[in-house]
């Protein structure tokens, strides 16, 4: 009774925009409950013509690149070691952790027997697409949560957990980046088999390659992002300064991912490009909102020092991607001819909740775990030398192993 | 995904003649009986001709379609028999993540409801539009026609090539192509010069002939290479990627730590020094 009492205070005591999102939360999992009761068909506006609606779209194809954030993050600042960015790595995977475990959510909604989800450990096969996407997708959150469990382990003290994370820390960003690029560009492969369904302007053989070089600098883009509103809404230090170092990087990549999509359109497609208008201007935008603008951005001086510019070219990468997975997975399958999909209202309700739930899950974590104090000159994340303490050091002569 | 043994040929195949098709629907019936498969109330006029019901369904594997035109002033219709199309490298097959699906060695595309996660891939890549789930249920699975495996791995014919009085002719793919070309060789007025299903998605176990061309009777365009290679051609580089991304990172880290280690010595030899003097 006092537990209870002691959440509820707690509770009391949130922003009041905290208070709103748990009730979409709380709302979505109302809605849940009514589809697994009622089943798919009479909850959501999927039929046979439109087997995956929002919640594949959504979900799980966009939501997998918009976590991409950790391992990007991670390889920047580990494998390539620009030790300053280290500040942007913990809220990167804490944001990471809570995408991918909320794709698992979409995903167990979205199966018609979730409670047989484990199969794919069983029964292989490697000529399948999902399967390798189950499979890395269930390893990454795996290592996404031993991750996450570094700043849980500060919090409670858990010392050796810890300093095994330590030492394990580099390992991880390797294997995250490895498993990673698999199942990002496995999420292209998809649709590869959609081979006279899915529409010339995003059909071409290089699919899979352009799902991994967008995630990497929607990845890169999303932690300026949150970087960004965390620094607005939850008075976190500016770090506009090492946001700049990822603003020289991410138009390199975005650069290689242009080339590459004007290849595979100009040799790689097969049919004609622009027989259809609204996919025409649905690609259109996708360029221009989400590639030529922000790249345009990216590439001015301003943005070493401006922290709206930063946070504007970031939101016109992030809507960009968000339109492209949308375009790939749903606009552009749809046939001429046949009546169009549109998401009902639970699976509104549900696809809502799930974002709600992400932000909120962010910020309650962010409010017990230490995942902003993490500034090299103010902790010292080297591994613990004794099992029953961790050592501060005064003026950062960490003693690196 | 044993199909690569699978002597297609040998496999069992329906040759459907829509030519000879008087659009009785037996097979329909016969279909529905066979699989106990229930009745759907439907209204007349709701789909996009006279066929009833309007689409296949968990409900109907295979149903007749029918498309009205006119000849020599007068309406005539046409009817072709709609069903799983049995592809020899089956789409279904291989995107399936749990393996659900496979080719039998006697022709018919089998699906294993014990396996079925319930992703609905399969519904995706079809080419064919085969795959249709239950909708009716909370925890729903993949309905499609089974070819009669029971009855045809007991030497039995499906049960709509049985019960067709005119239409369905059933036998190995190499013997139903021959006769195909027999017929069209015979009667050059009559059929469209086309084998529909002997190349599409890389060849399928149901073959149909013509008078119409096929797009005027609603045959999908299909792509003449099996769909699994569309995929394969990406996912065989996964594991060579995967080693290489990981190979590649874990030099970059050695190379990018390798400065800072080198500075610490220096640091350290240059303090041990500055001790000794």
């Amino acid at each position: 009774m006092t537990a209870a009492r002691i959440v509820m205070n707690e509770i009391k005591g949130y922003h009041r925009f905290i208070k709103f999102l748990m009730v979409l939360v709380g709302g979505a999992a109302l809605a849940s409950a009514v589809r697994f009761i009622f089943g798919l068909g009479a909850t959501t506006n999927l039929n046979d013509l439109y087997p995956w609606g929002l919640w594949i779209s959504f979900d799980v194809v966009t939501a997998v690149p918009l976590a991409a954030g950790a391992f990007t993050i991670g390889i920047v600042a580990h494998v390539f070691h620009i030790k300053k960015l280290e500040p942007l790595v913990r809220p990167a995977i804490v944001t990471g952790f809570l995408g991918y475990s909320l794709v698992c959510v979409g995903l167990l909604l979205d199966l018609g027997q979730p409670q047989r989800g484990p199969y794919v450990l069983f029964n292989w096969n490697v000529h399948s697409p999902m399967f390798e996407v189950s499979m890395c997708v269930m390893a990454y959150t795996t290592v996404l949560f031993l991750e996450f469990l570094h700043p849980v382990s500060e919090r409670f003290g858990w010392h050796i957990p810890l300093r095994l994370l330590r030492t394990l820390e580099l390992p991880f960003a390797i294997l995250a980046a490895m498993i990673s690029t698999l199942h990002q560009s496995t999420l292209g492969t998809f649709f590869l088999i959609a081979v006279d369904k899915l529409h010339n302007l995003w059909y071409n053989p290089l699919l899979p390659l352009q799902f991994w070089l967008s995630a990497i600098f929607t990845g890169l883009s999303i932690v300026i992002f949150e970087a960004s509103l965390v620094h607005k809404y939850m008075g976190q230090p500016d770090e506009s300064d090492l946001l700049a170092t990822l603003t020289k990087i991410i138009p390199w990549i975005m650069g290689v991912y242009m080339l590459v999509k004007v290849y595979a359109l100009a040799s790689l497609s097969h049919g004609p490009l622009f027989d259809r208008p609204v996919l025409t201007a649905l690609f259109a935008v996708e360029v221009i909102v989400g590639l030529l603008i922000p790249f345009g951005m990216f590439l001015t001086k301003r943005i070493r020092t401006d922290k709206q510019m930063q946070l504007r070219a970031a939101s016109f990468v992030i809507a960009g991607l968000v339109l492209n997975r949308f375009n790939v997975s749903m606009f552009a399958m749809h046939q001429p001819g046949q009546p169009a999909y549109f998401p009902n209202f639970i699976e509104s309700v549900v696809t809502i909740g799930i974002i709600a739930a992400h932000i909120l899950f962010f910020v309650l974590v962010a409010k017990y775990f230490p995942i902003f104090e993490h500034h090299p000159e103010a902790t010292d994340y080297t591994i613990p030398d004794r099992f029953r303490k961790i050592e501060k050091h005064g003026h950062g002569v960490a003693s690196e192993a | 995904m044993s199909s690569s043994t699978i002597d297609y040929g040998k496999t069992k195949t329906f040759l459907i003649d829509t030519t000879k098709c008087t659009g009785c629907r037996g097979c329909q019936v016969a279909c529905k009986q066979w699989n106990q498969l229930k009745g759907e109330k439907t209204t007349f006029f709701t789909g996009e001709g006279y066929q009833n019901p309007p689409q296949m369904s968990e409900f109907t594997f295979t149903r007749v379609k029918f498309k009205d035109y006119e000849k020599h002033g007068q309406n005539e219709f046409a009817f072709y028999k709609e069903m799983c199309m049995h592809c020899n490298d089956p789409a279904c097959a291989s995107v399936c993540p749990v393996g659900a699906f496979h080719k039998t060695p006697e022709g018919p595309v089998i699906y294993n409801a014990k396996k079925c996660i319930g992703c609905r891939f399969c519904m995706v890549a079809c080419p064919f539009g085969v795959p249709k789930y239950e909708w009716s249920k909370a925890f729903p699975l993949v309905k499609k026609c089974t070819g009669c495996y029971s009855r045809v791995k007991n030497g039995l014919h499906p049960a709509c090539a049985t019960a067709c009085p005119t239409a369905i002719t059933y036998g190995s793919r190499d013997e139903m192509l021959k006769e195909a070309e027999k017929r069209m060789a015979a009667k050059p007025d009559r059929y469209f010069k086309v084998v529909y299903g002997k190349e599409e998605a890389g060849g399928t176990s149901v073959l149909y002939l013509t008078q119409q061309p096929l797009d005027e009777l609603g045959f999908r365009p299909v792509t003449k290479r099996p769909l699994p290679s569309y995929t394969w051609q990406a996912l065989r580089f996964v594991p060579g990627i995967f080693l290489t991304v990981g190979g590649t990172l874990s030099l970059v880290t050695w190379f990018q730590h390798r400065k800072d280690r080198v500075r610490r010595e220096e640091e350290e030899r240059n303090s041990r020094k500055e001790g000794n003097q």
